[in-house]
Formats: structure tokens, C-alpha cells, sequence
């Protein structure tokens, strides 16, 4: 199995944790996992992009036209992005406002900020609320929720619950919307 | 056993299981996760090891050398352009080598992401003749410091571990020993004023031949040990690829997934090559191709008309390595035809730019903006220097960027050169203290007249809040007692988040600096949004929102104070985006010039 995901954001919204979750995730699965993050400079609220490439791989970064989905928690981060997709079966999940644009891409968006704002959930939790998403949207994401449950109970169990809450939250959303 | 780690965590985790047990540097990306994690698994595995950050890198490299000509096995980190600075110990070091074991760890960064320069620590290190690792993964970077630590104590060299930052920052499920094997050693400094003293010119041209004949023993045992064993797996194409650290990986990628038909020789030890059994593997391949980031490091100790690398300008010669410029490079070479495979299309409309940006709330900000407030640009020039506060470059409040301490240094040089401009200088504590009390003394020592303010939030924020000189041992350390210890008076202000105040502040320098005949020096008692313990109490609670009637689009905001929560909405007014605002208030006074921020409700 070889899958790529391109996880893009802002800086602070927690893209790094889910390159933490998604490789412990793969370690349950059983599957080789080699991802990248971005620390120093690149965190203060800039643009981030993290990499996670699940299989059998030697190079941490994903090359345009490589990736089978990119997790956005944001929309022109999304867009600043498009490029590594794979043309024939790029996946794209966004938190993004009813007004992000058609583009050549299997496209599933959500305004998770609205939500945010509504109270549904802590702003901090909407790494874990676009994750949820994924699950429920993308046909071809390797990992089970049971697995997904799992790597979040392994990075803190503490805050597990809820963030477990908020992940069942994205899915339910997800489903409700479709 | 099977462990999950950041390349940083591997290398931690690799130095406990090589009994290193001192180690000391300066923080810098992509290294400084490393320290921290050391110290991590020092405490899990309850061992006692020294493991603390120094002033600066050249400080953190003699003192892990110190240990290592004691017997200790030890290790200094930092990040490539932190080498700059140690590389004066380390030039020495080199001849003089040691009875423990070093291992030197720099980051390099391809690509720049968080660097002023990209330049190669292995091209470094064959400068300081000393041998090199170069690993592509987090896994090879665990394995490659066991191998390491033992290569030095058996050579008696410093040895280098090079990693840049796709492998600190790569996360990989990698295969660690389940416990640990080795017992550190004790220190025991053995009296040896030949070698350890060793001066010019008989005592260090007797060093220098040494070094000669180690770096020939080191060759054959690269050879020996690794490169020869992966000879009998190449497969006898017509094309042999020669790659080193992350420059593997896109090729193996690149040539499987393509099915380019070429062998890959990857070399672990890019220096010191041994260049006559290397080149006779060449005898049967048509072309050799050099993939390897990011100077020619390893094409410049070869030499053969069957050569294609960044010397001849088939490989690219700047910017981080991937699949696409390996399959420019096979097309350069002749070896494929051209091919865009690893290309795709951007998003056709042009993106806001999002670059880095200081927090909101930080007090970096009020500083830069009441800087240019009180000293307008057209008769000063803003110095500053290496940290969080460099993004003050987003408020064009920053006119020169060097390296670390050079605001002070440059501040000299301008205050000489442009004597009409007031030059004013920022510099943070951690930097400061790194790098900048020398040019303080000589600003001192030879009367020049600029201001300097020192921005104290006594840790090093960019990095990810190391600890400080001042902040561990505040009763001893103490900025302002070094700004009077070099008889200048020292201008303090405790920040608060009051713009008004903070303007203020600037107004009294400015005052002072009329009359001054040597530097007027202020330290700025700032704290950091993210560290918990010093922001506590300090951060305001006030919700701001925009009045539109009296917001009139002028761009004054997002130009001169440039917080993130600030933009404009689709009715073409500024709004503040509540998820990201701080509550500082600071925006309330000053900023706005028709007084559009007030006051929401209280958090």
C-alpha cells in the first residue's frame, strides 16, 4: 500500500499533530509510515505544510502530483497546495466557507469555523475536527477510526476523550452533510 | 524494539544509547529538539548526564570538547550556521582530535526555510578535515550516531552527524535498542601538554601530519566498512547515481518509480572519500551522476570525464532536493528524456501571501511600531538581528539583518559611515547574550553613538523557548548590570500593553540620545506569549472589534502594526478576527489614526 497526504495550514492550528497521530496510526496498522513537519520560523502563523507518506518510501517530502489527499485547515492553504495532488486521485478535505472555488478535485469542504464560532467545538480541537472529516468523506483513507481513536488516546490521554468527542463531531458533520 | 521519532527524538534517543553523557550547544532550526529530548531520556532512564544549553555555539562545542580529551564521550549541537560560529574551536580541534569521543551535530536547512544561508556542513567539515555522516532518515540518523560516537573514540577525531531539516523534522517508526548497552565513561583529564597544548608551528605541524594520516586511515575504513559491502549489490547498469543523506531517497523514489535503469550507490560518509577505489568502480559505467544536497561536497573529491553533477551544472545548485529536479538532472545528463512528471499545476488566481508573523500580544510588535513612531525612517536606520523579532521586518521596522549580534556591530559601523541618521538597534536577550556583549564593549570602548535596545522576554522564543542565561540564574546574570558594567547607563522599561506608554519610552531615548557621546542602551522587560510562566498576569483580557463607521480603509493597521487578526472584510472594512486575537488592548490607542478599535466586551 502507498498512500500520500499533504496536510496544509496555518501555523499554530495543529497541522504537526496530525503527522503525530497519523504516524502512530500507521504504526497500529502495521504500515510503514515517513512524514515531515514544520518547526522554527515556518510555526508563527505562517503557511504550513506537512507531509505524510504511508508505505514504502524513502523520501520524506511529496512531490507535485503525488499526493491521494490533502487535509486543508484552511482554504487558500488548500489552494496554495493543489499542486501536489495527484491528478487522477487526489482528495481534497478543507475547512472552507461555501464559497471556495470548484476546482479539478474530488472536493469535500466544510466550514468548521462557523462551527468553531458556534460554540460545537474549541477552536484548538479543529485539527481533530478535519480529521473526523476525512474519515467520513475519504473512501480511500487507510486507517480505521478505531486506529485514529487509538494514535489520540496514545499522543495524550489525558485530553483524549475530548478530542475523541470532537473527532466523532467532524464525522457526524461530515455524514449529515453528504 | 520499534519506536515512532522525529529525526530530532532519534538522534536524543541515539546519543543515551552511545553513552554520550555530555552534551551542550546553542538552540537554532532545525537542531534544537535535540537538547531537549536528551534530556528527556535522561531523566526516563534516570541517568546523570550534563546536558544544558551554552551562550553561544562555540562556547556549547569547547565544552563538549573539554569532556571528550577528558575520555568522555560527548556532544555538541547546533544548527550549520551556528558551525560558523564554533568553527574556530573546531578548526583546532581537528589537529589536536581527543581520547573519548565527540560527535558534532549540524543542521543543515536546503531549501532556507528557517536560515539566512543554505550552506553545506559537510563541505564544513572537509574544511576542518574531520570525518562526516550523512543520514536520510530519522532511522539512519539513530544508527549513524551509535556508528558515529565509536568512529571518533576509534580515530580519536570529532566526527560530524549531518542532518538537514527533512531528516530533524522527518517522523518515522524506527527499530531502537530495547535497553541500553553501554556505560559512560568517567572523566579523567590526563596531563598531555604536547597534544593538548599543542602551539605553532613545530607542536601543531607535527598535529597537522597526524591529522593527514587519520584522514588517510579514515578513507580506507570508509571504504572498508561501508562502501565496499554495497558495491556487490549494484547491479551493473549503465548509469551509476553516487547519492548522500536525503539525495537518496528522491532517487531510489525517482529510479523505482519511474523505472529508470540506473545503480545507486549511496555514500554514508560523503568525507573523506577514497577517491582511487571509488573511481575505479566508474571503469564500467557509461555515466556517474552526483546527487547530493547542497554543495558538490563529494564531486569535488572525485575527478573523471564520466563525472555529471552541480559542477558541471547538471544538478541543480541551490534550493532543497526533490523528485522533479532528479529528473532533471537524468534529463541534463542525457540519461532520460526531459520529463514532467513530478509537476502539476498551481492554482491559477494569485493566494494572499501568508508569511511568518510575530504572535498577537507579542510585545515585539509595540516595540518595532513605537520605534519607527518616534524615529521617523527618513532620518534613521533600524539594525536588528536574529530571532522572533526579525518578523519585525513585516512592519518595515527593520532595515539590516546579518547574524546573530551583528545589530550592535553594524550599528557601530553605521553611526560612523551615515553619521546624520540615528541608527537604532534591537537585539533579544538570548542574542544578545550569544553574541552581542563584545560589540557592546567595543561600542563602548570607541564612543559611538547609536541607541540600542535590548528586547528582554528572557528565553529564546523562535526556537521554541529555550531556557537563558539571565532567566536560569537571575541573581547572577543580569543585562542591565552588563550594560553598566561597561559604564553606560542602562534605560529600563517594563512593558506593559499600553502603546501610549511604550511610545513614551522611545520619546526618553530619543531625549537622551541628543546629548549622549557613546550608545544609549535600553532593555525592554518584555515576556513571551507562549511562556506560560512569564506572560501570567501580563496579558490583557480586552476584546477588540472594529467601528466601521470610522474605519476608512487606510491600511495604517495592517502596514505599521501588521497583527494577524487583522483584515479587511467583504464590505471592505478592518475586522478582528476573535479566534486569533489576543486581548492585549495595545491597538486601542495609537495605531489607528481615525480611533476605528474599541473596546468589545471583557473576556
Amino acid at each position: 500500500m502507498k498512500y500520500q497526504i499533504v496536510i496544509a495550514g496555518i501555523g499554530g492550528q495543529g497541522a504537526v499533530f496530525l503527522v503525530k497521530v497519523l504516524s502512530i496510526a500507521s504504526a497500529l496498522a502495521g504500515q510503514k509510515c515517513l512524514g515531515t513537519e514544520n518547526h522554527g520560523m515556518s510555526q508563527r502563523g505562517g503557511s504550513v505544510s506537512c507531509y505524510v507518506k504511508i508505505g514504502d518510501f524513502y523520501a520524506p517530502a511529496i512531490d507535485e502530483g503525488q499526493a491521494d489527499l490533502l487535509i486543508a485547515l484552511e482554504g487558500n492553504e488548500a489552494l496554495r497546495n493543489i499542486q501536489y495532488l495527484s491528478i487522477d486521485k487526489g482528495v481534497i478535505v478543507v475547512n472552507a466557507p461555501k464559497s471556495f472555488p470548484t476546482v479539478d478535485f474530488e472536493t469535500h469542504s466544510i466550514d468548521a469555523f462557523k462551527k468553531a464560532k458556534a460554540k460545537a467545538f474549541p477552536i484548538d480541537a479543529l485539527n481533530v475536527y478535519m480529521l473526523g472529516v476525512t474519515l467520513a468523506l475519504d473512501s480511500r483513507f487507510p486507517f480505521t477510526c478505531k486506529e485514529i481513536e487509538e494514535a489520540i488516546t496514545a499522543m495524550n490521554a489525558k485530553v483524549a476523550e475530548k478530542n475523541i468527542a470532537v473527532l466523532h463531531l467532524g464525522i457526524n458533520d461530515a455524514k449529515a452533510k453528504k | 524494539m520499534k519506536q515512532i521519532l522525529m529525526g530530532n527524538e532519534a538522534i536524543a534517543l541515539g546519543l543515551i544509547h552511545a553513552g554520550v553523557d555530555m552534551i551542550s550547544g546553542y538552540p537554532g532550526t532545525p537542531s534544537s529538539e535535540i537538547l531537549g529530548n536528551f534530556q528527556k531520556f535522561r531523566d526516563k532512564n534516570k541517568l546523570n548526564a550534563y546536558a544544558q544549553w551554552a551562550t553561544n555555539e562555540k562556547v556549547g562545542f569547547e565544552v563538549a570538547y573539554a569532556g571528550a580529551i577528558s575520555g568522555k564521550r560527548t556532544c555538541a549541537t547546533m544548527k550549520q550556521v551556528g558551525l560558523n560560529v564554533a568553527s574556530d574551536a573546531l578548526m583546532s580541534a581537528s589537529y589536536i582530535g581527543l581520547k573519548g569521543a565527540m560527535l558534532l551535530v549540524s543542521c543543515d536547512d536546503p531549501g532556507f526555510y528557517s536560515s539566512q544561508t543554505e550552506q553545506d556542513s559537510r563541505s564544513f567539515a572537509k574544511f576542518a578535515k574531520i570525518p562526516v555522516l550523512d543520514p536520510a532518515t530519522p532511522q539512519e540518523a539513530y544508527d549513524m550516531v551509535k556508528l558515529g560516537s565509536e568512529l571518533s573514540h576509534h580515530f580519536e577525531s570529532v566526527v560530524m552527524l549531518r542532518p538537514v531539516m527533512r531528516v530533524s523534522h522527518a517522523r518515522e517508526i524506527c527499530e531502537v535498542d530495547d535497553a541500553l548497552h553501554v556505560t559512560s565513561n568517567e572523566g579523567n583529564f590526563e596531563r598531555n601538554i604536547p597534544r593538548w597544548g599543542a602551539v605553532p608551528p613545530a607542536g601543531r605541524f607535527r598535529q597537522g601530519l597526524e591529522q593527514i594520516e587519520r584522514l588517510e586511515a579514515i578513507k580506507l575504513w570508509n571504504w572498508e566498512q561501508l562502501i565496499e559491502p554495497k558495491t556487490h549489490q549494484l547491479k551493473g547498469a549503465k548509469v551509476l547515481c553516487l547519492t548522500s543523506g536525503t539525495g537518496d531517497g528522491y532517487v531510489k523514489e525517482a529510479v523505482e518509480e519511474r523505472g529508470i535503469q540506473a545503480d545507486i550507490l549511496k555514500l554514508d560518509m560523503p568525507y573523506p572519500l577514497p577517491k582511487e577505489k571509488l573511481e575505479a568502480l566508474f571503469t564500467s559505467y557509461d555515466k556517474v551522476i552526483v546527487f547530493e544536497e547542497s554543495y558538490p561536497c563529494i564531486e569535488e573529491q572525485l575527478s573523471s570525464p564520466k563525472l555529471y553533477g552541480k559542477l558541471t551544472k547538471h544538478v541543480h545548485l541551490i534550493d532543497e532536493f526533490s523528485k522533479d529536479k532528479v529528473l532533471l538532472a537524468f534529463a541534463n545528463a542525457g540519461v532520460i528524456e526531459p520529463s514532467h512528471a513530478y509537476q502539476s499545476e498551481k492554482y491559477e488566481k494569485e493566494l494572499p501571501k501568508r508569511p511568518p508573523n510575530m504572535c498577537p500580544g507579542c510585545p515585539h510588535r509595540d516595540v518595532h511600531y513605537a520605534i519607527t513612531k518616534v524615529f521617523k525612517k527618513k532620518k534613521s536606520i533600524y539594525t536588528s538581528d536574529i530571532g522572533c523579532y526579525t518578523l519585525g521586518l513585516n512592519q518595515a521596522a527593520i532595515d539590516t539583518i546579518l547574524c546573530m549580534g551583528a545589530s550592535i556591530s553594524m550599528a557601530s559601523g553605521f553611526s560612523i559611515s551615515d553619521p546624520d541618521k540615528t541608527v537604532v538597534a534591537t537585539i533579544g536577550d538570548s542574542t544578545f547574550m550569544h553574541s552581542g556583549v563584545a560589540p557592546l564593549i567595543n561600542a563602548a570602548y570607541q564612543n559611538h553613538k547609536f541607541i540600542l535596545v535590548i528586547l528582554d522576554n528572557s528565553t529564546t522564543a523562535m526556537t521554541g523557548r529555550q531556557t537563558t542565561p539571565e532567566r536560569t540564574n537571575p541573581n547572577q546574570i543580569d543585562i542591565k548590570r552588563i550594560i553598566e558594567g561597561c559604564g553606560i547607563a542602562c534605560h529600563e522599561y517594563v512593558y506593559e500593553q499600553d502603546l501610549n506608554k511604550t511610545v513614551g519610552f522611545m520619546k526618553s531615548l530619543q531625549e537622551a540620545y541628543k546629548t549622549a557621546t557613546s550608545p544609549v542602551v535600553a532593555v525592554v522587560r518584555e515576556f513571551c506569549v507562549l511562556d506560560k510562566d512569564n506572560a501570567i498576569g501580563r496579558l490583557g483580557n480586552v476584546m477588540v472589534e472594529v467601528d466601521e463607521n470610522k474605519c476608512v480603509a487606510c491600511d495604517s493597521c495592517i502596514t505599521n502594526y501588521k497583527c494577524p487578526p487583522m483584515h479587511y472584510n467583504d464590505a471592505g472594512k478592518m475586522e478582528i478576527d476573535p479566534f486569533l486575537c489576543a486581548g492585549c488592548g495595545s491597538c486601542l490607542d495609537v495605531v489607528c489614526p481615525t480611533d476605528a478599535f474599541v473596546k468589545k466586551e471583557e473576556k
